[in-house]
């Protein structure tokens, strides 16, 4: 639904975007996540054919960008965008913007006018339809910006900063309302600072800093492209249980060297239990033990207790989206 | 009328209503255009002699109109009248120049400062419905402004003409020509301009400043050169209207060519 191949964008000398590529399949949900100025934006924009690229392609909704403007007209019918800000013209009412914008996306008469109704009500909007966009709360102004990015059904949705200025209420059920976007089917992408959201919605993380620093699911970006891995607490010095495994041709480290090693970024959690455990005062070690699946886990745990190693704890490592982040932005420098 | 540009002109109308920097122009400028020359017409004197006691340079304009060989066909005592009466239209004419510019000026920059203009670009709208929607709103407020003005105006000019002179004036067909046909053809080259400017500036003040800068001047050029000449003869108002249609046209490819959605969104911060 969504490819972008290559696609980098200068800007006189300054290189905002730099051969960025990757593929979204309908239902998807990609957090597009990366500090200020970090490009995102010009992404969109790009993706959108607002914007052209300087060099590389991408398809959206079935669309080559950059393409005529009868053909970008078309793809942004399919598309629908929340910008950062949201943008209304104050001395209409919330129904005169929408009902412009709406028939601008080509919906008239008893259609639009029910799908206006439809969405204020599920935004909590219903009744303040006739209220100008002045007398409007930041949040209220949000939620209409919500409506005016989906409520023409596109196929593809771009939200930036979906809810910023929201209560924690009304995020929530913009959250939910994002979801159910995407179990319709539509794609989406987020563009957002908030990694909470982020891990909540995305089934695919995209950090970027002028280039595509890292791109995939959460899971899969947690393993460093290595394979999954585990935590394995056992009793003793574990030194046994580390000749085990290697002996079975696994990967193994102490979860106290994955600690002292910043370049091979361990979790915190990884930390936490490398200096209650060890060799410390509990008599047990932790080990991280990468496997090529997590279906592995009870073969690993069989070579330990075969081995008489007593296991005391097994459980996958998984990063969170903050150290996927924080890694992939820092290694870029 | 195309749906969008309809769309686009009854929010430009709704948005107008409540505009402080555009709504005073749109309510100063006509009442001035009606009340100032009722109001000469009402007490000019008939005679030099009669003026130099009101106003001795009015006497100079008694000297204009008698030697004016277009007014020579009328008696003594409506030459005065009849001149002042021509050169009202100039008001007519620059009216919607400087209302059209005024609300272009605003266009694309008032789009910008209330970011409504990406959400507005990222919909199916082309460039060619953008610009000629930002054109109509601009024009066709200001037109029928100055249309409303020009029939008070006609109203009011026969009234005391008759009552004064006992001939009531009416426009003569070049005036109407200069009126009906040309004045909104010169606001739409204004209205033109005006956008340029709105697409350039970097902020509402320097697009205000700048269409006021450029855009007025060269309309008050534009009607020295061609308007007050149309006014006084036919064959040069119909001459007039072909030379500024093109201009418009021309003016309205330039725009569509020069309107880069990418140095539009870029160029703001």
């Amino acid at each position: 639904m969504v490819s972008a191949r290559g696609l980098t964008r200068e800007f006189g000398a300054r290189t905002a975007v730099e051969d960025v590529t990757f593929d979204l399949e309908p239902g998807q949900l990609c957090a597009l996540l990366g500090p200020n100025g970090a490009g995102k934006t010009t992404t969109v924009r790009m993706l959108l054919g607002l914007i052209g690229p300087s060099r590389g392609t991408a398809t959206v909704a079935g669309v080559e960008v950059p393409n005529d403007q009868a053909r970008l007209a078309a793809l942004r019918g399919r598309v629908g965008l929340l910008t950062e800000t949201p943008g209304f013209y104050d001395r209409l009412s919330a129904l005169e913007n929408l009902t412009l914008f709406g028939r601008l996306y080509g919906m008239e008469g008893a259609t639009l006018a029910a799908r206006i109704a439809e969405y204020l009500d599920r935004l909590g909007l219903a009744g303040r339809g006739d209220d100008l966009v002045a007398t409007y709360s930041k949040g209220m102004k949000q939620r209409l910006a919500l409506i005016r990015a989906i409520f023409h059904h596109p196929d593809v949705i771009f939200f930036d900063e979906p809810t910023s200025g929201l209560d924690p209420e009304s995020a929530r059920d913009v959250r939910a309302l994002i979801r159910s976007l995407k179990q319709a089917g539509r794609t989406i992408i987020v563009c957002t600072h908030n990694l909470a959201e982020a891990s909540e919605l995305a089934d695919v993380i995209a950090v970027i800093k002028r280039k595509l620093l890292a791109f995939g699911p959460p899971a899969a970006l947690a393993h460093d492209g290595t394979g999954p891995r585990l935590r394995v607490v056992v009793a003793g010095d574990g030194a046994g249980a580390v000749r085990l495994l290697r002996g079975a041709g696994l990967v193994v480290e102490s979860a106290a060297d994955r600690a002292a090693s910043p370049a091979t970024g361990p979790s915190g959690d990884a930390a936490a239990v490398a200096t209650s455990s060890g060799t410390g005062p509990s008599g047990a070690a932790a080990l991280d033990v990468t496997v090529a699946d997590l279906a592995d886990t009870p073969a690993v745990v069989a070579t330990l207790v075969n081995g008489g190693v007593p296991v005391l704890e097994v459980r996958p490592i998984r990063a969170s989206l903050e150290e996927i982040y924080l890694k992939a932005v820092g290694a870029d420098g | 009328m195309n749906p969008v540009l309809s769309i686009f002109l009854r929010k430009e109308l709704r948005d107008l209503r409540g505009n402080p920097q555009v709504l005073p122009g749109y309510l100063i400028l006509p009442l001035m255009a009606v009340v100032i020359p009722t109001i000469m017409l009402a007490f000019m004197p008939f005679d030099p002699t009669a003026a130099a006691a009101v106003d001795p340079d009015i006497v100079a304009l008694f000297r204009l109109a008698s030697r004016d060989p277009s007014l020579a066909v009328f008696p003594e005592r409506e030459r005065m009248f009849r001149l002042l009466v021509r050169e009202f239209v100039s008001f007519f004419l620059l009216m919607p120049v400087i209302l059209a510019s005024m609300s272009a000026g605003l266009a694309i920059a008032a789009e910008k400062q209330q970011r409504t203009l990406e959400p507005i670009l990222a919909t199916p709208l082309s460039d060619r419905d953008l610009l000629l929607a930002k054109l109509l709103a601009s024009l066709v407020p200001a037109v029928v402004v100055t249309w409303g003005a020009v029939l008070l105006s006609v109203i009011a000019t026969a009234i005391v003409t008759d009552v004064r002179l006992g001939a009531a004036f009416w426009p003569t067909p070049a005036v109407l020509v200069t009126i009906l046909i040309l004045a909104p053809l010169a606001g739409a080259a204004a209205a033109l301009l005006g956008i340029r400017v709105s697409v350039k500036a970097a902020d509402i003040q320097a697009a205000v400043q700048a269409s006021g800068l450029w855009v007025i001047p060269a309309g008050i050029l534009l009607i020295a050169v061609v308007g007050r000449p149309a006014a006084r003869s036919l064959p040069i108002a119909f001459g007039a209207v072909v030379l500024v249609g093109a201009i418009v046209w021309w003016l309205f490819r330039i725009n569509l060519r020069k309107f880069e959605r990418e140095e539009i969104l870029t160029r703001w911060v």
